[in-house]
Parts: C-alpha cells; sequence; structure tokens
C-alpha cells in the first residue's frame, strides 16, 4: 500500500473536490430559480366601478396603491360581467394614467385654433349664458296652435357612466328647460 | 404539475380585450403601428406587445367568407428552445410548466429570438432596478407572478368568451375534446394544436382550420442545431474541459506530493514504492 499521511490526503481531497467544481457536478440552477416577483396588487385598495364606455355596464375594480391606479380589472363579484371585459373596458386604467388626460375645462373660443385652460367658474357662468341665450332666441311657445314651449337648438347627450339616478336628474333639467333632443351615446 | 391555457379559436369574437389586459397587468409600454390594410394591428407578438390578436379574411372551401381570430402569444413549449438555447440559464421553465425569461441574466444575445419555432420572442428595452436601460428578451410569462399565486393569467380572466381559459394541462386537454366534438359539426377540419415536435405546448390551440391556415408551424421542432450543440457538443466539450482539468491537477499534486524529496533520485524511490506494493 501506499503510505499517504493525514497532510498528503487532505491536499488530494481538496484537489479533487477543486476539479469536480469545475465539472459542474451537482449543480441545477434551473430547478432553484422559480421564485416569482412581488405581487402588483398585493397591498392595494380596491374601489368598485362601472365601466364609462357601452350600455352594458360591466363592474370593474380598480387597485390603488401610493396614490396611483396600478390595474383594473373585471369585478368577478358583478353579475353582469363576472370578471371579464373586453378592450375598451381594460382601457380604463388610462383614464386616470394618461398624460394626455385633461385635467382642466379646456375653451376654444369661436375662429380660434388654440386650446386654453380655464377654470370651473368661469366655464359654468359661460355654459349657463349660452343656454340662456340661446333658448330665449329659438323659444317656441305654440305649434299649429298648439302650447309646445320647447326649443330644438340645444342638444343634450348623456354617457354610459351616468347611473339611473344621475339620468333621472339630467332628463328632468332638460325637460324644463324645453329641450327635445335628448340622446344617450351608448344608443348611436 | 403542468398547467396550461386553453384558446379555442372556434369562439373567439376577436374583442382583443386580453391584448389589453396583458398591456395592463404587466405594464407594457405603447407600441404603435400604421394602418396596414386590414384590422390587424401588430403583425406577431413582440417585446413591448406580448400577445397580438391574429385577424384573418379566409375563405373556405365552400366558398364562402370567414373572419379568422387567434390570440397569439408565447407556447410555452414543455421542450423550449429558448430554455436550450439560452447561455446565461436566463430563461426556465417553472414548476407550473410557464417558461420565464429573467431579464436580470439576459443579456440580449437573441439566440433565443433566432431559435424560436413560433417566433415569438424579441428584444425590447427593459429598465432595471438603477434605472439602467438595455435590450433584453422578452415575452408572455403566462403571468408567473399570479398563477403563482393561485391567480389566472390575466388574458384568461378577462375573455368574456371563455375562448381563454386556464387549468392543469390534462383538463385543458379534456376540455379541449369536449370542445372538439362541438367544433366539427361547424368546421369539419378542426383540431387541437399541441404540437409533439416540442413535446407538447402549455398553450394549446382548438383551431377551425388546419394550422397552416393561421400560419402556425404543422409541426415545430427544436431547431436540430440548437440540439447538436447543447445537447452534445457542449456536454462533452464540458467533460472533456472537466476530464483534461482533471488530469493537470492530479498530475501535478501527486507530483509534488510523491516526488518532493526527488530532485534526480525520482526513479530510485519510485521503484521502492513499486517494490514495496508488491510486497
Amino acid at each position: 500500500m501506499i503510505e499517504v499521511t493525514r497532510r498528503q490526503f487532505l491536499k488530494l481531497s481538496g484537489a479533487t473536490a477543486a476539479t469536480l467544481a469545475v465539472i459542474e457536478l451537482g449543480f441545477d440552477p434551473k430547478k432553484a430559480q422559480a421564485a416569482s416577483k412581488e405581487l402588483k396588487i398585493a397591498e392595494s385598495k380596491v374601489t368598485p366601478t362601472i365601466c364609462p364606455y357601452c350600455s352594458v355596464g360591466c363592474g370593474i375594480l380598480v387597485h390603488v396603491k401610493n396614490d396611483d391606479v396600478v390595474y383594473t380589472e373585471g369585478d368577478p363579484d358583478h353579475p353582469i360581467n363576472r370578471s371579464t371585459l373586453c378592450s375598451k373596458g381594460n382601457s380604463v386604467r388610462q383614464l386616470f394614467t394618461s398624460d394626455r388626460r385633461v385635467k382642466k375645462p379646456m375653451y376654444r373660443a369661436p375662429g380660434s385654433n388654440t386650446w386654453e385652460e380655464k377654470d370651473w367658474d368661469w366655464t359654468l357662468d359661460r355654459i349657463a349664458e349660452k343656454i340662456k341665450e340661446t333658448r330665449d332666441k329659438t323659444f317656441v311657445t305654440h305649434d299649429d296652435g298648439m302650447p309646445v314651449n320647447r326649443t330644438e337648438a340645444i342638444a343634450n347627450l348623456g354617457g354610459a357612466a351616468l347611473e339611473n339616478e344621475e339620468c333621472y336628474l339630467i332628463v328632468k333639467l332638460m325637460r324644463s328647460l324645453g329641450l327635445t333632443n335628448i340622446e344617450h351615446q351608448a344608443r348611436i | 404539475m403542468a398547467y396550461a391555457k386553453l384558446v379555442d379559436v372556434t369562439i373567439c369574437t376577436g374583442c382583443r380585450g386580453c391584448m389589453v389586459a396583458c398591456k395592463n397587468w404587466n405594464d407594457l409600454p405603447v407600441d404603435t403601428r400604421d394602418y396596414q390594410g386590414s384590422y390587424q394591428s401588430h403583425d406577431k407578438p413582440n417585446g413591448k406587445t406580448w400577445n397580438v390578436l391574429q385577424m384573418k379574411e379566409y375563405e373556405n372551401q365552400s366558398g364562402g367568407f370567414e373572419w379568422l381570430f387567434r390570440h397569439q402569444a408565447c407556447m410555452h413549449c414543455e421542450e423550449a428552445a429558448c430554455v436550450k438555447v439560452c447561455p446565461e440559464v436566463a430563461i426556465t421553465t417553472t414548476d407550473m410548466g410557464n417558461v420565464v425569461i429573467d431579464q436580470e441574466k439576459c443579456v440580449g444575445c437573441t439566440y433565443c429570438v433566432q431559435n424560436c419555432p413560433f417566433g415569438i420572442v424579441e428584444l425590447a428595452e427593459y429598465v432595471n432596478a438603477d434605472g439602467e436601460k438595455a435590450e433584453r428578451a422578452q415575452k408572455c410569462d403566462m403571468c408567473n407572478d399570479r398563477i403563482h399565486e393561485g391567480l389566472e393569467p390575466a388574458c384568461a380572466v378577462t375573455c368574456p368568451l371563455d375562448a381563454i381559459v386556464f387549468g392543469t394541462k390534462e383538463e385543458m386537454l379534456e376540455l379541449a375534446k369536449e370542445r372538439l366534438e362541438e367544433a366539427k359539426l361547424t368546421y369539419p377540419d378542426a383540431q387541437i394544436y399541441d404540437p409533439p415536435g416540442v413535446d407538447g405546448t402549455n398553450m394549446i390551440y382548438l383551431l377551425a382550420h388546419p394550422p397552416e391556415v393561421y400560419d402556425l408551424p404543422p409541426n415545430p421542432k427544436v431547431p436540430t442545431s440548437a440540439v447538436v450543440w447543447k445537447d452534445y457538443a457542449q456536454p462533452l466539450g464540458k467533460a472533456l474541459l472537466g476530464v483534461t482539468t482533471m488530469a493537470v491537477f492530479t498530475g501535478f499534486i501527486t507530483n509534488k506530493l510523491f516526488n518532493k524529496e526527488g530532485h534526480g533520485h525520482d526513479t530510485e524511490e519510485g521503484g521502492e514504492i513499486n517494490e514495496e506494493t508488491k510486497q
């Protein structure tokens, strides 16, 4: 037998281990790497809402985290869509996050080609002024001897984001002004 | 356990909910295209748009016109060419059967882009935690984070017609067979697309027509060059390297150990030891 001292034995086994490490025995990095990143809606605050686009009225859950909408998805508990959404409903997150979102009333004067920012007081006053002016100018009290009390010069267009109660109030206001052209976006 | 996504193109209406849901969940950037003359938006999935709805105008055998809609995304092959060719081990198959790319490990060499049998993987800008930008391979990961938390992929959740369904591979194959029976009544050529050339995929199609009609390869395979290189040439090369290194090391150390008093007496000492062993 070869006489191997303890020192020699250690040196030999060390060399063997180093060599084995070089030829990658016993390593499988593919299996060790299945960890998934943190779920982005893990800590979000969830608010239900209704899709503003068509008249179907799908339920949407809005996930908010750090004052930002991180995800929007179909509401699984909503009886109409049961978690599903089409492409338009899915894009509803951009109503908040898009850099093209309009945050203030915009006004384009007659004949002008530029938009200018206005505050809400000015805008509402201006709308009221114009409604009054147009209504006074075009109001018809009688047609063929029949009392009609209407104006056909103003139209109102509702949207699918409006609730039943909002629709009721809008129609009530518009009828009281004498409008007959009252429509809804989802019917066009 | 392997999970799979079943895409039933026979009931898809082409609403593109899956496309937008994917962008929404994965925070993918804007990727605009000019109008190409049809309703097809992007020609195929890329690094910024992980799933694209194919819209095809098709004339069937009886001369009738059909709209063909197909949700296209990563097929999550069982034997994935991208996993095989990636030199950085950045592309892996998880325990749920989906194929994911780690952009932190990816170096953007495009081997996966060149070898994908379905032409799905592409490079796109990736920003790491330090804000550094680089071109990295990106594709659908079947919402890896969602499915590992017990949620379904975003496209499957949002599909209004259940044309995209998520579940275990066995369940999905069973469901596909059930639906195939119904689909055959309308489309005699209907078939399940789970190509054996890549050992099956974890996105299964129920197609109304033969795969060629949808621009799908009828028999996709891992490219031969990738198999030869990765399964034969490289392991052999690595083994040879190991054997050589081991030989050099062992030779060097035994030389040092047993001949250290040598200096010209090598043969005598060697002889002595041999004699001792014999005795």
